[in-house]
């Protein structure tokens, strides 16, 4: 970290390397495009490089990286209207066993159906902690909020997410 | 284990926080006490737990292998163009010195200018001068002529 902040191109891109894959999958399910996605993680990354000198490590480079991101994100989605990708399954479909690979879809199609109707800052704090497996303290920090005010928006998300599942399954969906 | 007494609607309200773990002390010592005595409560617990389950089999594209090579592409070129921590000085210092050469090329036209617009009065003046001399010869000499 320190050595990416003196300038050491080969240091910052071992930390491009390290959270590459997290940011995109983060900035994918927040945009829920895969050439969207990438743009922002660029984007987000080249930010990083730009701002590094004046990063102070009051939070984890982590943390603040994820915030370079959510706000490209979030200033993206006021400029222009979502895309969203067909939707696809992504996990390998079971050749031998079709009727549960047609399950599992419906299952994946469901629950992003539910988190797509999410408020935006429900929807990051949702995919932070359930995907990035971040805590509390840390989505906070990534999302420039207080630790008070991600448990609310996690209870209200959690809560909007099994209600959507709930009607789901009442319709025989899932 | 304390004696923390919680009703269904307060534990309810902290079973995320509960099963994410972020809930410390009497708060967790409370919800634990009261699932332990509460199928209700447990079995939303449950409910929670596998709709959390059903949000992670859900997965994303791969990342390009070509993303990293982009971003360093990206970032080489602005090292090579600006060094790091540069741009800003150059910035500050650009900006001053467009500041410094504003007011100096005002200073500077400004007496100028006032030197022209001294030299155009005087001009100005004696043109006027000359025009009311020449008028009053033209007219002397069309009264001359008249005579």
């Amino acid at each position: 970290m320190l050595r990416a902040q003196a300038g050491e191109l080969a240091a910052f891109e071992e930390l491009v390397r390290r959270h590459q894959r997290g940011l995109f999958s983060y900035l994918y399910r927040m945009c829920r495009n895969t050439s969207d996605a990438e743009e922002l993680t660029q984007a987000a990354m080249v930010r990083a490089w730009e701002k590094l000198a004046g990063f102070r490590g009051a939070s984890s480079f982590k943390t603040w990286l994820y915030r370079i991101g959510t706000n490209l994100c979030f200033n993206l989605r006021t400029r222009r209207k979502p895309t969203e990708e067909l939707s696809e399954t992504l996990t390998a479909p079971d050749a031998e066993r079709p009727e549960a690979a047609f399950r599992q879809k419906k299952r994946e199609e469901a629950v992003r159906a539910a988190l797509a109707c999410l408020p935006e800052d429900q929807r990051a704090a949702l995919v932070l902690s359930i995907y990035q497996d971040m805590s509390y303290k840390e989505i906070a920090e990534a999302l420039g909020k207080s630790v008070r005010a991600v448990d609310s928006l996690l209870f209200r998300a959690k809560t909007n997410v099994r209600k959507a599942l709930a009607e789901d399954r009442a319709k025989g969906i899932i | 284990m304390s004696n923390v007494s919680m009703n269904c609607g307060q534990v309810k309200r902290l079973l995320p926080p509960f099963l994410d773990e972020e809930l410390l002390g009497r708060a967790r010592d409370g919800v634990t006490s009261h699932l332990a005595s509460c199928p209700t409560c447990r079995t939303e617990l449950a409910a929670l737990k596998a709709d959390m389950g059903l949000l992670e089999q859900v997965g994303t594209p791969e990342v390009t292998p070509f993303l990293i090579t982009r971003v360093m592409a990206e970032v080489r070129q602005q090292s090579r163009s600006v060094p790091r921590g540069f741009g800003r000085m150059v910035g500050t210092l650009t900006a001053a010195l467009v500041v410094a050469v504003s007011i100096g090329a005002g200073v500077f036209f400004g007496s100028g200018l006032a030197q022209a617009s001294t030299t155009v009065a005087a001009n100005s003046t004696e043109a006027a001068v000359s025009y009311v001399e020449s008028s009053d010869t033209t007219m002397y000499s069309l009264m001359a002529g008249g005579n």
